[in-house]
């Protein structure tokens, strides 16, 4: 597999060197473009496997970028965004950007958000017939069977159909209201709290210490991630 | 000053001569029934006469139409007085002077009759009309300086200048019968084109009022320069310069039309300056206090800040200039040691300004709470993954009743709080000290504690913890004396109450307070 073409739109001279150092180490081929317009050019012109998007760009709003590659291309997007702007990332997200990271953020976390879209990527058509497995959870999706270090684990059918959209999007960051739309439908989409209370049960039958969870995890003011290997 | 209107001091405030086409009518009615008062009190007069004519001397009857000029001049003024004077003389000739019921007259002596007797009406009438007019005069003034000290007394109460403005304009609005507009002077001096408060029904002239406060004296209505227009503009002259202006249009055309009206009025707009300037410089005063206290706290925040903005980057800036310089010689433990202390300085410039940020925020007021019903589980939960790294192996115990009611929180905010309150207890307690978080439901509210076992805080500053670069302790500790602030600005915008109280088995618990969802957990049909 040759090596996999990230795009990298940030208009800051000092973070594009500090992820052209990481991600060439990591043996990504990395096209950088400082503008939103540019941006799009190099997508255009690269084709490649990941996006990293900051959302403040000079020229364009980030979230009109993710707009416009909407329009032709499927190719996960990472978004870079502060802290404190959780409504922005919701934005991003609910426009179809993957996933997100915030600054000031390490490394390793942005390493695994890429490597979380890239197997997205590759194995969306796969993992409706796998068995899910990370930790001591491992979800049958077709036999329907959750256990917890091999014990059986029974979950209602909306606790289920919870468990199993987290499972679609493992890794990946999942806002409240794209899984009220998976789970309940698209009349319930403004009420978050039915997904909170729902996790919260989910949490107390698949956790150990629901207050701490480890696979359930809440992105607060943006919604949850199911933790993956 | 000098108003054109102003005429003789002898005119009758009520019975002024007509001019102008708009109120000529009204006047000549007004007028008129002065006049008709002097026919009717002649005709009365000559009726007398007649009756009492077969048992007088004609030369006596002159004595009742005399009676009448006094009547006339006392009610109607000077006018109505002469007018009387002149009827009287001619009707005293017609119906009692042979011959009668003709204007002729037979005698020459009759002559010197009529001359004598036209003088003394002229001459009673006028001082009669003068008296009146002075116990008018008097009765206006004293209804004018109990006006104005009414006035004073309620521009007395510390006001803004707003405020003040519309107590002005009522009572010149009530004593002068007028239109009233008063416009004020910005904190930069220039006048504020929109009225503070107006009732003038053409608007204000805004080049007029300029000209009020550019020349310092009135002008409009009357004054020499712009006769023509509608109202008069008086400057609000303060002691230390214009307030703004006054501006007047009466409804009735007589009511400013003597140079002591006017002088009243300006008065009046001496008095309204005269406030407005107590006004401006209460607010200044106000305003340089509050300069103070904000330079003060702007200091505290600087030397907190510096020092602890310095500290970490100080830090960062030696590991990695050691790094850059003698990377090759050193081993591989130091290089981490290194590396990791640049990581942990970073994490905690990046605390810090946040805070600052929060802090900012919360006091321009532009905090914006999104709420929504949580569960408080899952905020606490948020909190601690936030923390794994500073929290390490210590042990935190959560008790959270499975029924706790939901909360209505903005759950970004409140995961800060409970950041924030964690923080405060690792920095504070050793490291390998517990942590206790327990939830409490009652009466629609959720009670939240956060404890810790470490020294507690000094008796007595449970409450001082929560002001702003506050730090507990004789030891400097890092941090800018902000977290637990916030942790107020929060939850006070949640409606909720914060506060710190020592426990008797050692170490502090803070308790905050956010409202809980009325029914336990809103139940959804869609689950089987």
């Amino acid at each position: 597999m040759p090596d996999p073409v990230v795009v990298l739109i940030e208009d800051e001279p000092q973070i594009r060197r500090f992820l052209r150092a990481t991600l060439t180490a990591q043996g990504y081929r990395l096209f950088e473009a400082a503008t939103g317009a540019d941006g799009l050019v190099e997508v255009a012109t690269r084709q490649p496997d990941v996006v990293i998007l900051d959302l403040g760009l000079p020229d364009l709003d980030g979230l009109e970028v993710i707009r416009r590659l909407r329009g032709w291309t499927r190719v996960p997007i990472i978004v870079l965004s502060a802290r404190g702007q959780e409504v922005d990332k919701v934005r991003a997200l609910d426009l179809g950007a993957d996933d997100y990271v915030s600054k000031p953020f390490g490394a390793g976390e942005l390493l695994a958000r890429i490597r979380v879209a890239l197997r997205h990527a590759a194995g969306a058509a796969r993992e409706d017939d796998a068995v899910f497995e990370t930790g001591d959870l491992r979800v049958h999706l077709l036999r329907r069977q959750v256990f917890v270090g091999g014990r059986e684990v029974h979950l209602t059918p909306i606790e289920f159909k919870l468990l199993t959209t987290l499972v679609r999007h493992a890794g990946k960051v999942v806002t409240h209201r794209q899984l009220l739309q998976e789970v309940w439908g698209p009349a319930h989409t403004d009420q978050a709290h039915y997904v909170r209370v729902y996790m919260g049960h989910l949490r107390h039958k698949l956790e150990v210490d629901p207050a701490r969870p480890r696979y359930l995890l809440t992105e607060p003011g943006v919604g949850y991630r199911l933790a993956a290997d | 000053m000098a108003v054109s209107l102003a005429s003789q001091d002898t005119r009758g405030a009520t019975l002024g001569p007509v001019s102008g086409a708009s109120a000529r009518s009204r006047w000549a009615r007004l007028a008129g029934n002065g006049y008709v008062g002097a026919a009717a009190a002649v005709a009365a007069a000559t009726a007398l006469a007649w009756l009492v004519a077969p048992v007088l001397q004609p030369p006596n009857l002159v004595m009742i139409y005399l009676l009448a000029v006094v009547l006339v001049a006392l009610r109607g003024g000077r006018g109505p007085a002469v007018a009387a004077a002149v009827l009287s003389v001619a009707a005293f000739d017609f119906f009692f002077v042979p011959p009668r019921f003709t204007l002729a007259v037979a005698h020459t002596q009759s002559l010197v009759t009529f001359a004598v007797m036209l003088l003394v009406a002229l001459v009673i009438g006028g001082l009669v009309a003068r008296v009146r007019h002075q116990v008018e005069r008097a009765r206006r003034r004293e209804r004018w300086t109990a006006a104005l000290s009414a006035m004073s007394r309620e521009l007395g109460a510390p006001a803004p200048a707003a405020a003040l403005a519309t107590i002005a304009a009522r009572h010149v609005r009530e004593v002068f019968d007028a239109e009233v507009a008063v416009l004020l002077t910005g904190p930069d001096g220039r006048l504020d084109p929109s009225p503070a408060v107006s009732d003038l029904a053409g608007g204000v002239q805004a080049d007029l009022a300029e000209h009020a406060v550019a020349r310092g004296e009135p002008v409009g209505r009357g004054t020499p320069r712009t006769p023509t227009a509608s109202a008069l503009y008086l400057p609000l002259a303060g002691p230390t310069g214009p307030r703004g202006v006054l501006v007047v249009r009466p409804r009735r055309r007589e009511v400013l039309a003597t140079p002591e009206a006017v002088r009243q009025l300006e008065t009046f707009a001496a008095q309204v300056a005269l406030a407005l300037e107590h006004a401006r410089l209460a607010a200044e005063a106000q305003e340089a206090r509050v300069r103070a206290e904000t330079e003060r706290l702007r200091s505290a925040l600087l030397t907190s800040v510096s020092h602890d903005l310095r500290t970490p980057l100080a830090t960062i800036t030696g590991a990695a200039t050691t790094l850059l310089d003698s990377g090759a010689r050193l081993d591989a433990a130091t290089c981490r040691e290194l590396l990791e202390s640049i990581r942990d300085e970073a994490e905690r410039l990046n605390r810090l300004v946040q805070n600052l940020l929060q802090m900012t925020r919360l006091e321009a007021g532009a905090l914006e709470l999104r709420r929504d019903w949580h569960p408080l589980e899952e905020v606490v939960g948020a909190a601690l993954a936030r923390l794994a790294r500073s929290l390490g192996t210590r042990r935190v115990t959560v008790r959270i009743p499975p029924d706790l009611p939901l909360v209505a929180i903005d759950d970004v905010l409140i995961e800060q709080v409970l950041v924030n309150l964690l923080d405060n207890a690792v920095k504070h307690t050793p490291p390998e000290s517990p942590i206790r978080i327990l939830a409490t439901a009652a009466a629609g509210r959720v009670t939240v504690e956060v404890a810790d076992h470490g020294p507690g805080l000094p008796p007595g500053e449970e409450e001082r913890v929560f002001e702003k670069f506050y730090r507990a302790g004789p030891a400097r500790r890092p941090g800018a004396g902000l977290g637990l602030a916030i942790c107020r600005g929060i939850v006070e915008a949640h409606g909720g109450r914060i506060w710190a109280q020592n426990l008797p088995e050692g170490g502090v618990a803070f308790l905050f307070t956010v409202p809980a969802a009325p029914t336990p957990t809103p139940p959804l049909a869609v689950d089987a």
